[in-house]
């Protein structure tokens, strides 16, 4: 809806006034062909009831409505406008362009946002700061919250719900895949690529680990051991079909050609500190997987990875 | 009532206030009571017309969606046209139906009803009685119409004829308007208009 025509200082030219609420244009937009223009509310507001201009009844669309010449948006920015606020003691007057920008800072908007300065901090209409009580604020805060809080709660148990359910599926899926795809080479790439996949968002969970004596490394770890580092990859969601295999390689009997023996450990210890390690929590040991090391040499590597066990040095 | 609908009905109030055909006495509004959602309208009996010499009273009341939806006007004023209803008052005119613009005003609408009265559309009746009358006998349509204009809105013509008849059954105990219509209805035959009120 247009501005009062009683807030503006001066004769207001009839062209810059809407035919619809005869108010002086406010965001005006025109019709295509007459080239009637109107507030943009306006003329949405009567559009969406008849489809035609509301001077000579043309018809028009919401689609087609345009801005207006440059030239009237020019002369409706001159005009000089009181404040909104003048009833509340606001005497300026301003350029119509230049309203927007002086009622978001006036003072005498009684809307104007302050901030509780009694110790609650809320942010609060100027008018209603008098009646405003900060405890009884606060509480209806704290009970929204509550409640928001409640059904978080609540979305997120359903949601474990959920997830437990889809997993039981994916499993019976992956079971489903492995019997497939023995018999069908399709299925067996497509099974090999989400077995890629999945140990490769498994590595991603895990972080970074820093080997700072690689002197320590144990080559012949015993079998409690190996039993103990073993459950901890299964608590942290190793992938049950690389789990075996990355045990077994945690002894220097699977080790590369690079790391089978003192000799060669010897010769190849300064690439050592370009093995990218993950952790493996609470232990003294890291993983390092082949996906994680494709920028290592062939014989430093071995598929799907290897656990290194140490004695101590592990950050 | 919304701020649109104010705001636009004080304007126009002004706009018909200060116009010329005030000025020439043809037209004219008045407020009704002080929030501007009702109207007292008047237009004048248009020259060459059975109106002529008559002033016409209208209800206007603005509903709370003005201008998007056309005003509600009725003539308070009794009247014999085929678009308007000899009983209610209630006006056959497209604009205050589906052809109504939003940037039409009271003033556009005092004129249109004005132009009603002198270019009548019996094709598209509010009152089928007086539009049938109008196609088939347009000279005791005529002579009706002045009648009505003479007794209802202060019109010049006596038609001395008519006033006779009227009293006749007056006389026998009818109500002056009743009588009229009945008369108006069949030709100011009164023979026929007895039979109809007395049956
Ligand atoms: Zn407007
Ligand atoms: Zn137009
Ligand atoms: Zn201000
Ligand atoms: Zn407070």
């Amino acid at each position: 809806m247009g501005f009062e025509l009683n807030r503006f200082q001066g004769e207001v030219d009839e062209e810059l006034i809407c035919p619809i609420c005869s108010g002086v244009l406010e965001d005006p937009l025109q019709a295509p062909v007459c080239e009637h223009a109107f507030c943009k509310t306006c003329i949405h507001e009567w559009i969406s009831r008849q489809p035609t201009c509301p001077v000579d009844r043309q018809h028009i669309t919401s689609a087609q409505l345009r801005q207006v010449p440059r030239i009237l948006r020019n002369l409706l920015s001159r005009l000089s406008i009181n404040c909104d606020n003048a009833q509340y003691g606001c005497n300026r007057t301003l350029k119509l362009d230049t309203l927007t920008s002086h009622l978001e800072e006036c003072e005498y908007n009684p809307k104007r946002p302050l901030p509780c300065e009694q110790g609650c901090g809320l942010i609060i209409p100027k008018d209603e700061l008098k009646d405003h009580n900060c405890v009884k604020e606060l509480r209806t805060l704290i009970s929204k919250q509550q409640q928001k809080f409640n059904d978080f709660q609540q979305e997120l148990t359903e949601q474990r719900f959920i997830i437990n359910e889809q997993k039981r599926e994916l499993q019976l899926l992956k079971d489903f895949m492995r019997a497939m795809r023995i018999s069908n080479p399709a299925m067996r790439a497509i099974a090999d690529a989400m077995e890629r996949d999945e140990v490769l968002r498994w590595s991603n969970s895990l972080t970074r680990a820093r080997v700072t004596r690689w002197g320590g490394m144990i080559s012949t770890p015993d079998e409690v051991l190996q039993l103990i580092i073993k459950r901890t990859l299964s608590e942290v969601g190793c992938p049950s079909h690389i789990i075996d295999d990355l045990m077994e390689n945690c002894h220097e009997r699977r080790w590369p050609p690079g790391l089978c023996s003192l000799e060669t450990r010897q010769n190849n210890r300064r690439h050592y500190e370009n093995y990218v390690c993950k952790r493996v929590p609470g232990k003294q040991a890291v993983l390092v997987l082949s996906c994680d090391n494709t920028h290592m040499s062939e014989d430093m590597m071995v598929e799907p990875g290897l656990v290194m066990i140490f004695a101590h040095g592990i950050e | 009532m919304a701020n649109i609908a104010a705001q636009r009905i004080k304007r126009e109030f002004k706009e018909v206030i200060k116009s010329e055909e005030v000025a020439k006495c043809a037209i004219k509004v008045e407020l009704v009571n002080d929030n501007y959602t009702e109207l007292k309208g008047e237009i004048a009996g248009p020259p060459d017309t059975p109106y002529e010499g008559g002033n016409f009273v209208l209800e206007i009341r603005v509903p709370e969606t003005y201008p998007f939806n056309p005003p509600k006007v009725r003539f308070i004023t009794k009247i014999w046209h085929p678009n308007i209803s000899s009983v209610t008052g209630a006006i056959c005119l497209d604009i205050l139906k589906d052809q109504w613009a939003a940037a039409m005003t009271l003033r556009t609408v005092l004129l249109s009803l004005q132009a009603l009265l002198s270019a009548a559309e019996p094709d598209d009746p509010q009152d089928a009685v007086v539009a049938k009358q109008f196609k088939e006998n347009i000279d005791m349509f005529q002579m009706t119409a002045r009648h009505w204009t003479n007794v209802y809105a202060g019109g010049p013509h006596i038609n001395t004829e008519f006033n006779e008849k009227i009293k006749r059954l007056q006389d026998m105990g009818v109500d002056d308007h009743q009588a009229r219509v009945a008369l108006s209805s069949y030709n100011w035959d009164l023979e026929r208009a007895t039979e109809q009120l007395f049956s």
